[in-house]
């Protein structure tokens, strides 16, 4: 197993994926730049959190147009796991590899702090290891987290069981059906605002993350 | 070279809150009269239309970059030329 985690200008959650999956999954990871056109030889890739390109225009809107996303892309198409974390997230869906869009959170705050969560679909790459409608606790960090799309992709998203996480006990940013994260229509493309990879070790006072990792570990390679 | 100013609004379906809390502090100035305010923005582009395609650059260039259709409209108005 080796894991690509694209790196961004001014991504920031990089180091955190990479310690966690060298560190405590013991698999390779490597940093890949976005000015990179190649994904040859990764088994996965992660978008890291952060604020790519200042988040000037919209969030993950320039980062979703540089190089390194064509070949994301095409790794996504042949079916191999991507999940993009909180701004990772964000560029999934400006590069159109999700639907909907991150708004501005309702409060207009950025929000730092642990909430609730229930697994949806423990059916993708990134969540096999979890019980479906499994309760856990995870850290967000965002300012625009609040997961819109019009009425129609909604009921599609629901019907199609592509919500992963949401919100339970409290939605802390307005989203639509309190969705924390989604996939694709296959499956094997994963979008959440929480942080896994903040809450991935007991040390740090919370491991409910660490399953996406897990997850990830048991595909064959 | 031709200036155009592309602006880019929420749909009216999309709720925004910068307009809200902006709404509710005019009210507070004691403006009664306001109804609803609502933010958006705007880019000033200038376009070299030497092969006169200046507008349908800007047209393509607002529906790949500037504008998401998830949330945003936009029309666009030419300023002036040189």
């Amino acid at each position: 197993m080796k894991v690509a985690i694209i790196v961004f200008p001014g991504s920031n959650c990089d180091s955190d994926l990479h310690y966690v999956l060298e560190n405590l999954c013991h698999v390779s990871a490597e940093y890949v730049p976005s000015t990179a056109t190649s994904l040859d030889g990764f088994d996965a890739v992660m978008l890291p959190g952060g604020f790519s390109y200042g988040d000037y225009l919209r969030c993950g809107a320039i980062a979703a147009l540089t190089p390194i996303m064509g070949a994301v892309r095409q790794f996504a198409d042949s079916g191999k796991p991507v999940i993009g974390i909180c701004n990772g997230f964000q560029i999934l869906t400006e590069a159109h590899l999700l639907p909907g869009v991150l708004k501005k959170n309702d409060n207009l705050k950025f929000i730092c702090r642990p909430v609730a969560l229930q697994v949806e679909n423990n059916a993708t790459p990134f969540t096999t290891k979890y019980v479906k409608d499994e309760k856990i606790h995870l850290p967000i960090a965002h300012s625009d987290g609040n997961f819109y799309a019009d009425p129609a992709t909604i009921d599609e998203l629901e019907q199609n069981h592509q919500i992963v996480f949401r919100y339970v006990d409290q939605n802390p940013n307005g989203s639509v059906n309190d969705i924390a994260g989604i996939c694709n229509r296959r499956g094997n493309v994963v979008g959440m605002m929480p942080h896994p990879e903040r809450a991935s070790e007991k040390i740090v006072g919370n491991d409910d993350g660490f399953k996406v990792f897990q997850s990830l570990l048991t595909l064959k390679h | 070279m031709k200036k155009f100013r592309v602006y880019v609004t929420y749909k009216p379906s999309v709720f925004d809150p910068q307009g809200d809390t902006i709404t509710d502090a005019a009210k507070d100035l004691g403006y009664q009269t306001i109804q609803a305010i609502h933010v958006g923005k705007f880019f000033d582009i200038e376009v070299d239309d030497s092969e006169g395609t200046a507008a349908q650059t800007v047209e393509e260039l607002a529906e790949k970059l500037l504008v998401n259709f998830n949330l945003e409209v936009y029309r666009y108005e030419q300023l002036g030329e040189d």
